[in-house]
C-alpha cells in the first residue's frame, strides 16, 4: 500500500463528477480504483509508480514528438512527382490553399495539444520526484485540464489510414517514420496521461515545497 | 435514495472541476487551483440546446458543400462526406466505408440525438434509469473527437497531392462547416452538468438527508 501523501487539515471529501454523491476519500492501494456507491463511476485512482511512470512516459512523447517532425508519414509517388506528407505540412497545405482557420484547427488538435499536455506534464511532475513545486505548476496543470479534451492524435492517425486506402488506387505511397513515431507518441501520450490521477497529482502540488 | 446516497450540494459542498478539491461552495473560488466554484453549472440546459441548434444547423451545409475539390487533368469532382463513403462502398472497401459512415454520419447525429435525450431527461420530461443516462452521457463526452476523421483525411490529401496538372485536391467550404459541428457539439457535451439528471432522481424520491457531511 503506497498512497499518496495527503495535504494537511481534512477531513478528506471526493465529489463523483458525474452524480454529485459525497465520498470520503480513503486511500488506496497501488492499482486501486475508488468507485461511485451511487452511479459507478470512477472518482479516483491510486497510479502504481504514478510520477516516474508519467514523468517516463511524457519524456518519451516529447523525444517522439522531435521524430515526428523530422520524418514524413506517408510517402507518395504520382506522375513522377514524389510528395511527403508530416504533421505541419498538411497544416501548411489547409493554410495554403484556402482554408487556413482549418490548418489552424488542425495544428492546433494534433501539435500544440500534445505537446502542451506532455511538456506541461514534465514541467509538472519532474520536480515533485523530489517534492518540489515549479514555479507556475497550478497554472500549467489547469492548462493541461483545460486542452486534454482537445488532444487529438489518434483521431489523426486513423485519417492517416483513410487517407492511405484512398490513395493506394491512384498512386505509389508507403509509410514513413514518421507514422511509425506517431504511433508510439500516441501510446506514449495515452500512458502519460492516465500515468497519474488527477486528484493525486493536485495533492501532491499542494503538499509539495516551492 | 438520497439518504444512502448524500449528495455534495445538500451540504453547500463543491466538487472543484479542474483539481477534484470539495469545498464549501460559498468560498466562490477553489481555494488551491483558483478555478470559480458552483454547486452546478448554470444555464447548463440552455447552453446545451442553443448550441445543438447550432450544431445542427451547420450539419445540413456540412453534407450538403463539398468538403474537397479534386482536379484531375483538367476534370473538375466536387467530393461531400456521404459521396466518398458511397465511394468506398462501391469499390468494396466495406471495413473503411463503415468507418466513415460512423465517424462522418452516425457519430455526430447520435451525439445531437444523445443529448437533446439528456436534455429532457434533465428537465423531467423523460424519466430513464440511471444506468441508461451513465452510458449515454459517457457516449457524448468521449465519442465526438473521432468525427474530425474526415477533416484530417482532407488534410492529408490536399497536403499529398499537388501534382501540378495531373492532379491536385483543395478543401472545401463543407470541410470548415463540420469541423464547426464536431467543435460545437463538444462544446455542447461539455456545457451539459449531469448532475441534473441526478437532481431530477433525486426530487422523485426526496427522503430528508442528514444535515452533517461527519454523518456520512
Ligand atoms: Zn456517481
Ligand atoms: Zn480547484
Amino acid at each position: 500500500m503506497h498512497p499518496w501523501p495527503k495535504p494537511p487539515g481534512g477531513p478528506h471529501y471526493s465529489v463523483c463528477h458525474f452524480c454529485d454523491t459525497l465520498h470520503d476519500a480513503t486511500a488506496l492501494p497501488e492499482g486501486k480504483a475508488a468507485r461511485c456507491k451511487c452511479c459507478g463511476a470512477v472518482l479516483y485512482q491510486n497510479r502504481p509508480a504514478s510520477l516516474a511512470r508519467a514523468n517516463a512516459f511524457s519524456i518519451s512523447a516529447l523525444i517522439l514528438m522531435v521524430v515526428v517532425h523530422s520524418f514524413p508519414f506517408l510517402v507518395m509517388d504520382a506522375a513522377g512527382i514524389r510528395t511527403s506528407l508530416n504533421l505541419a505540412s498538411a497544416a501548411k497545405a489547409l493554410i495554403h490553399e484556402g482554408s487556413p482557420m482549418l490548418g489552424i484547427a488542425l495544428a492546433f488538435f494534433t501539435i500544440v495539444t500534445p505537446l502542451v499536455l506532455a511538456g506541461g506534464l514534465v514541467y509538472v511532475c519532474a520536480p515533485l520526484l523530489i517534492g518540489k513545486k515549479a514555479p507556475g505548476a497550478m497554472i500549467v496543470a489547469k492548462w493541461m485540464n483545460k486542452t486534454e479534451p482537445w488532444n487529438m492524435i489518434e483521431v489523426f492517425l486513423l485519417g492517416v489510414l483513410v487517407s492511405l486506402l484512398k490513395l493506394s488506387k491512384v498512386a505509389d505511397v508507403h509509410f514513413g517514420i514518421g507514422f511509425w513515431a506517431f504511433g508510439a507518441l500516441m501510446l506514449c501520450m495515452a500512458a502519460a496521461v492516465a500515468g497519474i490521477d488527477r486528484d493525486e497529482l493536485w495533492d501532491r502540488l499542494e503538499v509539495a515545497k516551492r | 435514495m438520497s439518504e444512502l446516497f448524500p449528495k455534495a450540494a445538500t451540504y453547500g459542498l463543491a466538487g472543484c472541476h479542474t483539481c477534484g478539491k470539495v469545498s464549501p461552495v460559498a468560498l466562490g473560488h477553489c481555494p488551491r487551483c483558483g478555478s470559480h466554484l458552483h454547486l452546478r453549472k448554470s444555464n447548463s440546459i440552455q447552453r446545451t440546446v442553443a448550441l445543438m441548434i447550432a450544431a445542427a444547423t451547420l450539419y445540413i451545409p456540412a453534407n450538403l458543400l463539398p468538403i474537397m475539390t479534386v482536379v484531375e487533368l483538367g476534370d473538375v469532382t466536387e467530393n461531400t462526406i456521404v459521396g466518398g463513403m458511397i465511394t468506398f462502398w462501391k469499390s468494396g472497401a466495406y471495413p473503411i466505408a463503415i468507418v466513415i459512415f460512423t465517424a462522418s454520419i452516425l457519430i455526430p447525429l447520435l451525439k445531437i440525438v444523445a443529448l437533446t435525450w439528456l436534455c429532457l431527461a434533465a428537465t423531467g420530461k423523460l424519466h430513464p434509469s440511471p444506468s441508461m443516462l451513465g452510458r449515454v452521457y459517457w457516449f457524448t463526452e468521449l465519442m465526438g473527437r473521432w468525427s474530425m476523421v474526415d477533416i484530417f483525411v482532407v488534410g492529408i490529401l490536399v497536403a499529398l497531392v499537388q501534382l501540378g496538372n495531373y492532379m491536385t485536391i483543395t478543401p472545401g467550404p463543407g470541410a470548415l462547416a463540420f469541423a464547426g459541428v464536431v467543435v460545437i457539439t463538444m462544446f455542447a457535451a461539455m456545457s451539459f452538468e449531469p448532475r441534473l439528471l441526478w437532481d431530477r432522481l433525486a426530487m422523485l424520491d426526496d427522503t430528508p438527508s442528514p444535515s452533517n457531511p461527519s454523518d456520512l
